[in-house]
């Protein structure tokens, strides 16, 4: 079957369109610095899109969860068995990405008898002189580094839309509150972005963010340098979530 | 196949993670030769007592071997996790080793797991260590006696265990000590505690502070392997405590205030 180029090529191909459709209906997931560190959010129906990695390491998923769960724990792993030989300073998403995940997640995608992965990850590291960096991995292996934060997301307008915005708006001098707050707006004018078929009835909307917090859960984790300790990870509390909420439920 | 407890653990646990990758946490027993344990570094004072908001743990800063004073700097309260530390006597190389297993083995479990071990997960989790280690205690050469002490946010209590060689754990209601210097300072503790100006679980961060730096500088006194503090050289027995809020080790400078406080007669 293919034994021709052009056989191999198609199913390539094919494999492409496969796996982006999957991804279409898959919520965003942003991640932007701030004044203390970085923070990844996504607005979800099911919880299960925002993990921490390591130390200093956070992770986003957008797909089928037990793909993105079999990702992230090939992470974990990895960079615990680093941690642990070597040291917490050798454990970086680059060293994880280029040398672990990305060459096999490549291989999968090109043995085209085996089924794809179908996920995209955002991952958030702060670096030892606390510096944000972000990095996007694509379900073939692809992936990309980013210094002012980064999107990933099933529709490209969407995406493309978002990351512009990411890099235009001056997130490190913010403070946590108020960068959760530009996030969420991005995330709803991103929505807007996605060209609505008209003659499907079913088509959804974009949700607005007085909506948004009834309709989803906000997952949010937070990487911060302000605690003084080793492990930067959080999730954001439920006051500041209902914080957060109150801003927009009063518009 | 001869397998370990640890071998057999279900998701989340570090060990078994380590032994896939090929690490060997200790050898067998009927592998072992006898060993010269002169030339170990070992001999210590380290100590935990209760007070009104948590745990004080603290440890003098000397490492010998056999007579020889190898090292004055040695940081013998390790942190574990936000919530647990670990104060160790015997020798360090098995002590620090048991000390990175369980740090990731705790990070490993919540981060994989989702949700943070149990407060008797954490102390069982130690107790396996130290029963798989028995052989290297057993021939000299790698015995460690910590104590473990950690605070449970849900149940909003501080504990600290005591663990002979062997793994066999007990609860401190009170206060405990390990390690060459210690029976110096338990009778000290036991005096405080029952005749002293308070209970030691009814006084204040600083009033147990004090205390601690008093005690260790008694066993210092009495044991050649525990080490007094050198202030010229920024040398101060190392004390953290555990509350609600996580560990928290007292920096050089709050050391420096601390220990010239104590020296003086109340």
């Amino acid at each position: 079957m293919f034994e021709e180029p052009f056989r191999w090529m198609e199913a390539i191909a094919t494999r492409h369109s496969y796996v982006q459709e999957k991804l279409k209906t898959g919520q965003p997931v942003l991640a932007v610095p701030f004044n203390e560190g970085a923070l990844i959010l996504s607005f979800t129906r099911q919880p299960g899109k925002i993990f921490e990695v390591y130390d200093r390491i956070a992770l986003g998923g957008l797909g089928h969860p037990a793909d993105v769960e079999r990702l992230r724990m090939t992470l974990l792993d990895m960079a615990h068995l680093e941690g642990f030989n070597r040291s917490d300073k050798d454990v970086t998403i680059a060293r994880l990405l280029q040398f672990g995940v990305a060459p096999a997640l490549k291989q999968n995608f090109e043995e085209i008898q085996r089924a794809p992965y179908l996920a995209k990850l955002l991952l958030v590291e702060i670096s030892f002189d606390n510096r944000p960096s972000f990095f996007r991995l694509n379900y073939d292996g692809h992936w990309e580094t980013f210094k002012k934060g980064a999107v990933i997301s099933g529709q490209n307008e969407e995406s493309d839309w978002m990351d512009k915005k990411i890099s235009k708006t001056n997130f490190s001098a913010m403070p946590l509150d108020e960068a959760l707050r530009e996030a969420c707006k991005i995330w709803e004018a991103g929505k807007k972005q996605i060209p609505v078929n008209k003659d499907d009835p079913e088509a959804e909307k974009p949700t607005p963010l007085s909506k948004a917090f009834d309709l989803f859960l906000l997952e949010v984790g937070v990487l911060s340098t302000a605690g003084g300790r080793k492990s930067l990870y959080r999730s954001l509390t439920k006051q500041e979530t209902d914080t957060l909420k109150a801003t927009y439920k009063h518009k | 196949m001869n397998r370990s407890p640890s071998k057999i653990e279900g998701p989340g646990d570090f060990i078994d993670l380590l032994q896939r990758s090929g690490y060997a946490w200790c050898p067998s027993v009927n592998k072992l030769e006898s060993v010269d344990t002169s030339k170990l570094l070992q001999g210590t004072t380290v100590l935990a007592f209760h007070f009104n908001k948590g745990v004080i743990v603290a440890g003098d800063r000397r490492a010998t071997a056999g007579n020889a004073i190898m090292y004055e700097r040695c940081d013998k309260v390790i942190p574990i996790d936000d919530h647990s530390l670990m104060a160790i006597a015997g020798v360090p190389a098995t002590a620090f080793e048991m000390a990175r297993i369980l740090s990731h083995n705790f990070e490993y479990f919540r981060r994989s797991q989702l949700q943070p071990l149990s407060t008797e997960g954490k102390i069982r989790a130690l107790s396996k260590l130290l029963k798989d280690n028995m052989g290297l205690a057993l021939q000299g050469v790698g015995a460690v006696s910590p104590i473990f002490s950690l605070y449970d946010i849900k149940e909003k209590k501080a504990s600290i265990y005591f663990y002979d060689m062997l793994g066999a754990q007990f609860e401190i209601k009170t206060h405990t000590a390990t390690g060459s210097g210690s029976p110096v300072i338990r009778g000290v503790l036991e005096y405080e505690d029952l005749w002293g100006a308070k209970p030691l679980a009814k006084r204040t961060l600083e009033e147990a502070t004090l205390l601690a730096v008093r005690l260790l500088q008694t066993a210092a006194q009495f044991d050649s392997a525990t080490g007094q503090a050198r202030p010229e050289d920024q040398i101060y027995p190392i004390i953290a405590s555990i509350t609600e809020r996580g560990y928290r080790f007292f920096p050089e400078d709050e050391m420096a205030d601390l220990f010239e406080k104590s020296m003086k007669r109340n």
